[in-house]
């Protein structure tokens, strides 16, 4: 047991027996449901302590890295796929950090999906969810990872389509099923590649090795790296395929959390990280990534200015915040990429525990507000629901980038690291100078809009919604205690862990991937500092976000001026994304498949025409089927006397 | 001499005559009597050839036959109770029902001759015709 | 027969097709029908077919008969069973077709003993017994008192299901006498090759006449021995009779056909039995050629016997008696082996045990869902008409 691939495999079998526990009871016993939530949290619980365990002993190893024995999966040809996982410290993180807050986010919706039909089911894909997104983790193979990929897709369709009956919600999963396929696709192919450019290996670690090793062209590289910069796309919500997250909050509010936090859209950053020495090879593709993640971040955020739906915010808050983690992966071309993957996984890292905090907050205002959302219709719960308010003001501050909190020392990272390759990369200083620009109204926009939606939900005079009806109060301890503790997690665990000790740099700068890509990218690794001018700036941005929107909305209603209303109109409207893409790709495809369906019937026409023959020869020989044994019978013999007839004069002739 | 050939062209017309029998007659039992027959008329041909090769496989394969042909004759006499019991006769043309759909059903159209009802038809089960037919009410007393 | 100048071939398939057309149109007006049959034509018409079926199988196959009380036998039984099966098709009234079928059991029961199968003989005369016992109450249980009914007074397309029969019939004689002998025979006017197209018993009727034909001569040779006084003047006659019986025994062992497929019996005679072992499987033959065997070497040791001591200054006359008592006793038996195989039942055991065992484990099986099957189909629930 103390050997960490066998923990590894413990953390990884227990959410699977959870999923498995719970689908039984799902489909069996009916009185027994209501205990459905057991298994995922306790497995969650124990996973965490032993990921815990794991990351101290990953950060004693002096190799910092285990990898398994290798077992064949399949193999055909010079195809080679083995079950095959690694403990390093990225996936070490990773899996401290989704079973952790996986377990409060079950702890929550055990409370929160109270009563729900489906409970047992919801607890077994929740099950399912973290096991998959546990073994995207920890597989060392490309193919492994993409069977735990689609298992996280798959998950995420279920839970986004929970309420299936609801056909907002059916559709919305199909909407994510169908833009994280887009991005899948790419991702395939670019594996394809890489595994052609990788000396036939699937293996990560053998790909790796043998990529550094000889290095290939870099213009293939560079569209290997691409396609699977496709695939992150595509999962982790980036422009121009972030159009599903917003929609998923059809789910219950705990998947939500679940997807935003710890699961799903973290999988494609992860990937990037993951992948540290293909991308640090190859600066082109780096710029395109930080460009993605800089559009995205500063689209998402000016779309989430003026959104009316708590939960809609904090999706589009999140797109944003990805795009930050894609702007510091990004720059792993230009400065150390080991700064740049420390940048990008310690805000994953705040991030996913301000996020879930948030979630959760909105969840339980959700709760008690009997399911209504919109920020218009509800007002000055301060009184309220008490713990709620302060839990999400903590979130909210994190997520501003607040002085001391989290956000704000995980954000400083990447502005850091946004800074340094402005100043002294070593290619696209230009561009990168524009992205550190468009990241710094994104930190003020973030303030702003984050504390929009704090001061409408939470200030000016008390209004609730009729359908609260007698919910209108606190939510139950069960739902506050996973609050109260992302609260502490979200305020202190980036001052904990970096700011002062370095932990957490120091944990992934002996990364052996990561040191790899440090090797091949040929730039110097970056000492710990403190920029307080890049603070500074930063801190006042976001306080300034935090200062505009307390002067437009402490009163808790939204009066606009008439300048700014065709700005936020723009926002509200989502920059008419939605409707672009259904105008570009939409409507040719609408005629596109009016035209098959044309031709379809053409062939329909043809096929009847053809079967009419039968039918018709059937019509006219049916008489023979009357029924009478014995007609059968006589039919039988008169024919094998004719077929005796021919065999008997055939040899005699 | 009795050869091979002999047995052989017996044995082919008990079949062809049981063929005839189970493709004409319409009484069930008759038809399975029939096929027994046709199974005598194989096993015939099994000794025979038994004989000729001077070996005992033929027999065999009669022993067999025997045996099939006692199932055969346990389960269709039970199905034809169940049938007689449904029907009320041991008609196989009864059984249509599996014909194809939209085909009418075949039916006889020449009538059976009616047999003529003569008075011994009429007679009490025994004994000489009484000189006096007891009236009811005389009937009753007795 | 050879009237319309035809090949034997075409005349044998005009005979058959004769007899089926003839057979078709007995059957036509014979099998029952509502508007009444016309019973004397029918008959008539089926008397014509067997006839020219006889005469049919007479001259493709018919010999002189050595064997005149099987031949009779067979004729018998054969007629019998054709008969009644006609009877019991044509029978209106399917209790009298119940006991016509009873007669055809028993006549081909009588065949299989002409076969030479007895066991299976017993068998058939069981099982169907009871089989027609139970058929039989079933009939008269189920028939209707009294007055034509339809399924015994009608019958289905009696035309067409008589040419489908007959036809086939027909197509399978002509096929028999196109596969063997038939052709031949017919070509050949006078054909000795269908005497040995024998269905081979065990020993044949002529082996065995030439048998007993042996023991008569020991017999004789017995006889002379006994009342000898003058052994030079007898010498030559004595030698005479050995010479004989030797050449009998040596004529009997040969002219076994399967024996003779490897050669001739003085050289082979020790390799006999191995040679012979994997092709007859049947432990009946085996017992048979062993004993032939013995016969044979009885006959040299007979031979010795009297070239020694009978034919030397002082004859030991009671050794070559014991011998050639010994000599016919063994001779007599290996005759009597051929009349009904005596060992018939043990040789079917035997066989079915070994070689057919999973067989008859099936053939059980099959009985035993057969009758549980009956029982379920009968028990049914809701049958209620």
């Amino acid at each position: 047991m103390s050997d960490p691939i066998d923990l590894a495999l413990v953390i990884l079998g227990l959410p699977l027996l959870a999923c498995i526990l719970a689908a039984y009871l799902a489909i069996t016993k009916r009185s027994a449901a209501k205990y459905a939530h057991v298994p995922l949290i306790l497995g969650c619980a124990t996973g965490a302590v032993l990921g815990i365990i794991l990351l101290l002993k990953v950060a004693a190893d002096h190799d910092h890295r285990f990898i398994s024995d290798p077992m064949t999966w399949f193999a055909a040809g010079n195809l080679k796929v083995s079950f095959q996982i690694v403990v390093d410290p990225l996936s070490a993180i990773m899996l401290a950090m989704v079973t952790f807050i996986s377990t409060w986010i079950a702890i929550f919706s055990s409370s929160y999906m109270h009563g729900d039909k489906g409970y047992a089911r919801f607890f077994a894909i929740m099950s399912l969810f973290v096991f998959s997104m546990l073994g995207l983790v920890l597989s060392n193979n490309f193919l492994l990872l993409v069977a735990f990929w689609e298992g996280v897709g798959v998950c995420s369709y279920l839970l986004v389509g929970y309420y299936y009956e609801k056909p907002s919600a059916a559709a919305a999963a199909r909407k994510a099923f169908l833009y994280t396929r887009l991005g899948d696709v790419g991702f395939l192919l670019g594996i394809f590649l890489l595994w052609k450019m990788g000396g036939w290996n699937m293996s990560l670690t053998a790909m790796f090795d043998y990529m550094t090793k000889i290095p290939p062209d870099q213009g293939e590289l560079t569209a290997a790296c691409l396609l699977l910069f496709c695939g992150a796309v595509g999962k982790s919500a980036q422009f121009p395929l972030y159009v599903w997250l917003p929609d998923a909050m059809e789910g219950p509010t705990p998947v939500s959390a679940l997807i935003h936090a710890a699961t799903m859209v973290t999988a494609g950053v992860y990937l990037l990280a993951r992948c540290a020495p293909l991308f640090a090879m190859s600066p082109d593709a780096q710029i395109v990534v930080a460009t993605v993640g800089g559009i995205t971040a500063i689209l998402a955020a000016f779309i989430a200015l003026a959104q009316n739906d708590l939960k809609r915010v904090l999706a589009y808050s999140t797109v944003s915040q990805l795009g930050y983690m894609f702007l510091a992966l990004g720059t792993g071309g230009a400065i150390s990429p080991v700064f740049a993957v420390t940048a990008a996984m310690f805000h994953l890292f705040t991030h996913a525990f301000f996020k879930a905090l948030l979630f959760l907050s909105a969840g339980s205002v959700m709760h008690s507000m009997g399911g209504v959302i919109d920020m218009r219709r509800f007002g000055g719960l301060r009184k309220l629901m008490p713990v709620t308010h302060l839990t999400f003001l903590c979130g909210a501050a994190a997520l501003a980038g607040l002085p001391l909190l989290s956000g704000f020392w995980s954000k400083d990272l990447i502005l850091e690291a946004l800074t340094k390759a402005a100043d002294e990369g070593k290619s696209y200083t230009g561009g990168y100078y524009i992205l550190l620009l468009v990241s710094l109204v994104t930190v003020f926009m973030t303030a702003f809009y984050t504390f929009r939606a704090y001061f409408l939900t939470f200030w000016g005079p008390e209004r609730i919604p009729e359908e609260a009806g007698h919910h209108a109060h606190e939510s139950p301890s069960r739902m506050t205690v996973p609050l109260m503790v992302l609260a502490v997690g979200a305020v202190f665990v980036g001052i904990a862990v970096e700011p002062f000790n370095h932990k957490f740099s120091h944990l992934l700068e002996h990364a052996p991937t990561l040191l790899q890509a440090q090797a091949v990218s040929h730039t110097d690794m970056i000492p710990h500092h403190f920029n307080k001018w890049l603070a500074s700036i930063g801190t006042a941005l976001a306080l300034g976000g935090l200062g505009l929107a307390f002067v437009m909305y402490r009163k808790g209603t939204e009066t606009l001026p008439g300048a700014i209303e065709p700005v936020f109109a723009l926002s509200r409207n989502k920059l008419y994304v939605d409707e672009v893409y259904g105008a570009v790709f939409v409507k040719p495809g609408g005629v596109l498949a009016f035209l098959s369906s044309a031709f379809d019937g053409f062939l329909d026409a043809m096929t009847r025409l053809i079967s009419s023959i039968p039918r018709f020869v059937g019509w006219w020989v049916r008489p023979i089927q009357n029924g009478l044994v014995q007609f059968y019978a006589l039919s039988m013999a008169l024919g094998l006397t004719v077929l005796l007839t021919f065999v008997v004069f055939r040899i005699a002739r | 001499m009795i050869t091979l050939w002999h047995y052989l062209a017996v044995a082919a017309a008990m079949f062809g005559i049981g063929l005839v029998g189970f493709l004409t007659r319409r009484n069930m039992i008759t038809m399975f009597l029939c096929a027994e027959m046709m199974f005598q008329g194989v096993a015939i041909n099994f000794v025979a050839f038994a004989r000729y090769h001077g070996n005992l496989q033929g027999q065999v394969f009669v022993l067999f036959i025997i045996a099939v042909a006692a199932c055969e004759a346990g389960v269709a006499l039970a199905l034809f109770l169940m049938l007689y019991r449904r029907g009320k006769s041991l008609d196989a043309s009864d059984w249509q029902s599996l014909r194809e759909m939209g085909v009418p059903p075949t039916v006889d159209t020449v009538p059976l001759p009616v047999e003529a009802v003569t008075e011994d038809d009429r007679l009490a089960p025994a004994g000489v015709r009484p000189k006096h037919i007891p009236s009811e009410e005389e009937a009753a007393r007795v | 027969m050879n009237l319309f100048a035809l090949s034997p071939m075409q005349e044998s398939a005009g005979q058959i097709a004769l007899a089926a057309v003839l057979a078709i149109v007995g059957f036509a007006f014979l099998l029952p029908q509502p508007k009444g049959r016309k019973v004397a034509v029918g008959i008539a018409a089926l008397i014509a077919a067997s006839a020219v079926f006889v005469a049919w199988i007479y001259t493709t196959y018919g010999q002189p008969m050595p064997d005149i009380i099987g031949t009779v036998l067979f004729c018998l039984f054969s007629a019998g069973a054709l008969l009644f099966g006609t009877a019991l098709v044509v029978q209106s009234n399917p209790g009298r077709g119940a006991i016509a079928f009873a007669f055809v059991i028993l006549s081909t029961c009588g065949l299989f003993l002409l076969l030479a199968a007895p066991f299976l003989m017993a068998a058939t005369i069981i099982i169907y017994a009871g089989a027609i016992i139970v058929t039989f109450l079933f009939v008269l249980m189920l028939s209707h008192a009294g007055g034509p009914s339809d399924e015994n007074n009608r019958s289905r397309e009696p035309l067409l299901g008589a040419l489908a029969g007959f036809a086939f019939t027909g197509l399978v004689l002509f096929s028999l006498y196109l596969s063997q002998g038939g052709a031949q025979a017919a070509s050949a006017a006078e054909s000795p090759k269908i005497a040995q197209r024998l269905p081979a018993q065990v020993l044949t009727l002529e082996e065995r006449n030439t048998l007993l034909a042996a023991v008569a001569k020991l017999d004789a040779v017995e006889e002379q021995l006994a009342g000898d006084t003058t052994p030079i003047a007898e010498r030559g006659r004595v030698d005479d009779y050995f010479k004989g019986v030797q050449d009998q025994i040596a004529t009997v062992a040969g002219s076994n056909t399967v024996i003779s497929q490897y050669g001739s019996i003085a050289t082979r005679l020790e390799k006999v039995g191995e040679k012979v072992t994997p092709l007859r499987g049947d432990q009946q033959s085996l017992r048979v050629l062993r004993q032939t065997a013995e016969v044979r070497k009885q006959n040299e040791k007979a031979y010795d016997a009297v070239v020694n001591h009978l034919f030397d200054s002082k004859p030991d006359r009671a050794t070559v008696k014991a011998e050639l008592r010994t000599l016919r006793d063994q001779t007599l038996l290996l005759a009597g082996v051929g009349d009904l195989p005596a060992r018939n039942v043990g040789n079917l055991g035997y066989l079915l045990y070994t070689d057919h065992l999973l067989a008859v484990e099936l053939a059980g099986t099959l009985l035993l869902v057969a009758t549980i099957g009956a029982i379920a189909i009968t028990q049914r629930k809701g049958a209620v008409a």
